[in-house]
């Protein structure tokens, strides 16, 4: 049973034991952190949670517990705020990096060469963007080149020097953190660069539904329209979001349409392509296959050095050449988590005033690397991941078939249990209805080996890692 | 239970718990302070699941025990005893007898069991801070703070730990207060290590003032210690503990701007006086003053009109260095920012008309800027 369920069962017999408002008060936001060898964690919203469900409702979660998991031996609580997720940080850097980055000098000139539409007397704050959202701190002097995402440069770069004529629509697609909208921005602010007077909007699709929705409020959608079809370079970053709104797409259909007649550039970004966005209207999904397509990949390990190198010249910060690499090899996935764990190296040297020595950044990054892999992701979320994702049910892919959808989604999975959780093979051959471990060890030097020439099946395991974790 | 103990003490330990109890539909005890005897002492509780408070009294226990009372019952019961020199409680039945001098009452409790059990600390206390100086900070920040539910962060106080000193700030993104504080360190290794690993926190703002609402004008210092998402807070024989705001504080650093074209002084009184009077003439809560920083004639024009109501401007006198500027603001930030100064008089500092203002406090016939406070107000952009 996955700890979802046996927590929500349990929840089910304790209900029946306490009183309403002491259950709703101790059980709301709780969930079942971890459940291994009979010992479950629990996670509480706060400190008065733990010592209640700890000092006062034990029994009662052990009896419930054990009722569905005979062999649960041992109860804990630890606090734990369900916001911590990646998406959720993702989220938080986002309206951080929209909000406070900026420069203000730059930004004010941005605004001012540009034709305002703030209406007069407007209370400016802090997080006030100038009309083209552009942040002058993405250009692509700074956007570190390497094998994976080589095409997509030059391909933003080419549209920054020929607007509208070669590549439209371009569109580029990639992981989470690997410099999409570095390279979306840099194409701005070379524009930007080259005639100030240029008007550029730069949008993530989730404002621009916003802002739709606002004019269809205020009866103001003409003009909602009109300021769209006057801008020579549209930038769309995160495309995927306008999956599955209707009207939005519509709107924004015709915005493409508008700017493409009349050759005005439009860039898009998106965390997979065209064809893999569910939920996508025909018309625009051909559309934007019309263009140029390229994708980022997660960058190797000379490209990462590379990236942490160049991050350490713009802070002025130096670390030997060996502890340069022990971060490059230990944060692979994310170019957003290596710079994050540079900034935490650096806030752990300037306040400890030591150097920077291999010891203190093992010390300092030991959470974030811990076996390189988030805590709390476990086996089934990886069966369930891959049973979604290929649409099958999740005991056909434990069960003993053989047919042919079925044993690629499997081996699928035993491939990322090995390779995202380190699992043992005869353990990943137990989850699977207790196959031999080598069979494990084919599937996941089977995928291995296809995943060097097959560009599809890269993208659907991008795409299911990330679903992995997202459970 | 049965206990005797002074009026005075005991009056004082509800004044300094009965506050945080909340108004609880779902859990009434909540709404109950908790009394009991713990090593020759009365103990009192109360907590609201976001804060939890307790301290502990002399007394003269005759017999151990514990129960709970509703907090304003009990209180306001209190605070109308005719002054004697003691009290005495007496639990029975979940039944709380307390009498003083000539009056007698009988209060109905819930069964302390029942009681939520307010986390204590493991360990050791990190580091300390000056209570006076904290407590004016805090006053300070406080009205910053956001009131906006969908940006929980912003509800807080951001506290960020350096080696000697801890940067506090608060803000709703329209303006921002920022209070540099010298610490002491209770626990050099474990702060170092503390500080290393994650040097910033975000405290709820009400928990903050509830903190230094107990701070009384003899208080010296308050130890504080992080742990676990929380944080415990020690006033004299107050323990406070509150959960912490999880989420990212804004990088609110790189907007308080470095440089300033044009540093204006002038009286805090006459100013504040001056954009109060302007407040009056700006419609609405969203209106607009109006100042033009002349420095050639060494004056500020504060200045406001509303078509419907009519106008005003008051003139200042000030020691001006830089360009002239003109820059409007919402009186009401202007007004919050130089009310929480203490000085006589305060600098203006402007980069123009579109950047964030700073406010300071001058200190001294020298004209020294006091760094340790800045206040940033965003402009209005006409």
């Amino acid at each position: 049973m996955k700890n979802e369920e046996l927590w929500q069962a349990a929840l089910g017999d304790i209900e029946l034991s306490i009183s309403k408002a002491n259950f709703i008060t101790w059980f709301k936001n709780t969930s079942i952190i971890s459940n291994e060898n009979g010992r479950v964690v629990i996670g509480v919203p706060n400190g008065f949670a733990k010592e209640w469900l700890e000092n006062k409702y034990n029994t009662y979660i052990y009896k419930a517990l054990r009722s569905f998991q005979e062999d649960v031996r041992e109860i804990s609580c630890v606090i734990h705020n369900p916001q911590n997720n990646s998406s959720g940080e993702k989220a938080a850097e986002r309206s951080q990096a929209s909000s406070f980055n900026r420069d203000k000098a730059v930004e004010s000139n941005l605004s001012a060469s540009e034709p305002s539409q703030v209406q007069a007397g407007t209370q400016q704050s802090f997080d006030y963007i100038s009309e083209s959202n552009i942040n002058p701190r993405y250009t692509f002097d700074n956007f570190i080149v390497g094998e994976n995402n080589e095409l997509a440069r030059a391909a933003c770069y080419a549209v920054s020097q020929n607007l509208g004529r070669i590549y439209n629509p371009l569109f580029i697609y990639g992981g989470v953190g690997l410099g999409k909208t570095h390279l979306l921005q840099s194409i701005g602010n070379e524009i930007l660069r080259k005639d100030p007077k240029k008007r550029i909007k730069y949008m993530t699709s989730e404002r621009f539904a916003n802002e739709l929705i606002d004019s269809i409020r205020n009866q103001t959608i003409n003009e909602f329209k009109s300021s769209y079809q006057q801008i020579d370079l549209l930038i769309i970053d995160d495309i995927q979001f306008l999956a599955g709104k209707e009207k939005t797409q519509n709107e924004f259909f015709h915005i493409f349409n508008a700017l493409y007649q009349i050759n005005k550039q439009i860039v898009l970004s998106s965390d997979r392509p065209p064809r893999a966005i569910a939920t996508l209207e025909e018309r625009l999904r051909s559309r934007f296959e019309g263009g140029m397509i390229a994708d980022v990949s997660s960058p190797d390990l000379e490209t990462r050095m590379a990236i942490l190198k160049a991050k350490l010249a713009e802070k002025s910060f130096y670390l030997e050449e060996d502890v340069v690499k022990f971060i490059a090899e230990n944060i692979k996935n994310n170019i957003r988590e290596l710079e994050g764990s540079l900034n935490r190296i650096m806030a752990a040297c300037e306040f400890g005033q030591k150097a920077p020595d291999m010891e203190l950044v093992k010390r300092t990054l030991s959470d974030l690397i811990s076996s390189g892999k988030k805590k709390g992701v476990q086996q089934n979320h990886v069966v369930e991941a891959v049973a979604n994702f290929f649409g099958i049910d999740k005991k056909d892919l434990i069960n003993k078939g053989r047919k042919k959808e079925i044993s690629r989604a499997r081996q699928i999975a035993m491939y990322l249990m090995r390779k995202e959780l380190n699992a043992s093979y005869p353990g990943i051959g137990s989850v699977f209805g207790g196959r031999d471990h080598t069979t494990a060890l084919h599937a996941y030097e089977k995928i291995n080996r296809e995943l060097e020439t097959d560009s599809k099946l890269r993208e659907d395991v991008e795409v299911l890692t990330e679903k992995i974790y997202e459970i | 239970m049965k206990v005797v103990c002074t009026q005075e003490k005991f009056k004082k330990a509800i004044y300094s718990t009965e506050r945080v109890v909340g108004k609880q539909i779902t859990l009434p005890i909540l709404e109950n302070i908790l009394l009991e005897t713990e090593g020759g002492m009365l103990k009192f509780s109360a907590t609201n699941l976001e804060i939890g408070v307790f301290l502990k009294i002399g007394a003269k226990v005759e017999k151990e025990g514990q129960i709970t009372v509703p907090a304003k019952l009990l209180s306001s019961f209190v605070n109308n005893l005719p002054t004697d020199s003691t009290i005495s409680l007496e639990a029975e039945n979940q039944v709380l007898k307390v009498s003083s001098g000539s009056v007698e009452g009988s209060i109905k409790g819930l069964l302390a069991q029942d009681f939520p059990i307010i986390p204590e600390m493991e360990g050791n206390f990190l580091f300390s801070l000056n209570a006076q100086k904290m407590k004016e900070s805090i006053n300070r920040l406080i009205p910053c703070a956001s009131l906006d539910a969908t940006r929980p962060e912003l509800s807080g106080i951001s506290w960020i730990f350096s080696d000697s000193k801890v940067f506090l700030a608060a803000t709703d993104s329209f303006r921002l207060a920022q209070q540099i504080i010298p610490i002491k360190k209770e626990q050099e290794q474990e702060y170092n290590l503390f500080v290393e690993k994650n040097n910033s926190l975000v405290v709820p703002a009400n928990t903050l003032a509830e903190v230094f609402r107990v701070v009384g004008p003899e208080t010296k210092e308050i130890k504080v210690s992080i742990e676990e998402s929380q944080i415990f807070f020690q006033i004299d024989n107050i323990r406070i503990v509150s959960r912490l705001i999880n989420g990212k504080y804004p990088e609110y650093k790189q907007i308080i701007p470095k440089q300033f074209a044009t540093r204006a002084i002038v009286s805090k009184d006459e100013l504040l006086r001056a954009v109060k009077i302007a407040g009056i003439f700006a419609k609405n809560k969203t209106g607009e003053v109006r100042f033009e920083i002349d420095s050639d004639g060494g004056q500020i024009m504060v200045y406001s009109k509303a078509e419907e109501v009519g106008d005003n401007k008051t003139v200042l006198q000030s020691q001006i260095s830089g360009p002239k500027q003109e820059i409007i603001f919402n009186p009401r930030y202007i007004v919050d920012g130089v009310q929480t100064i203490p000085t006589e008089r305060v600098v203006i500092l402007v980069n123009d008309n579109a950047s964030p203002a700073v406010l300071r406090m001058i200190e001294g016939s020298e004209n020294k800027e006091n760094l340790d406070y800045t206040y940033v107000v965003m402009p209005i952009k006409a």
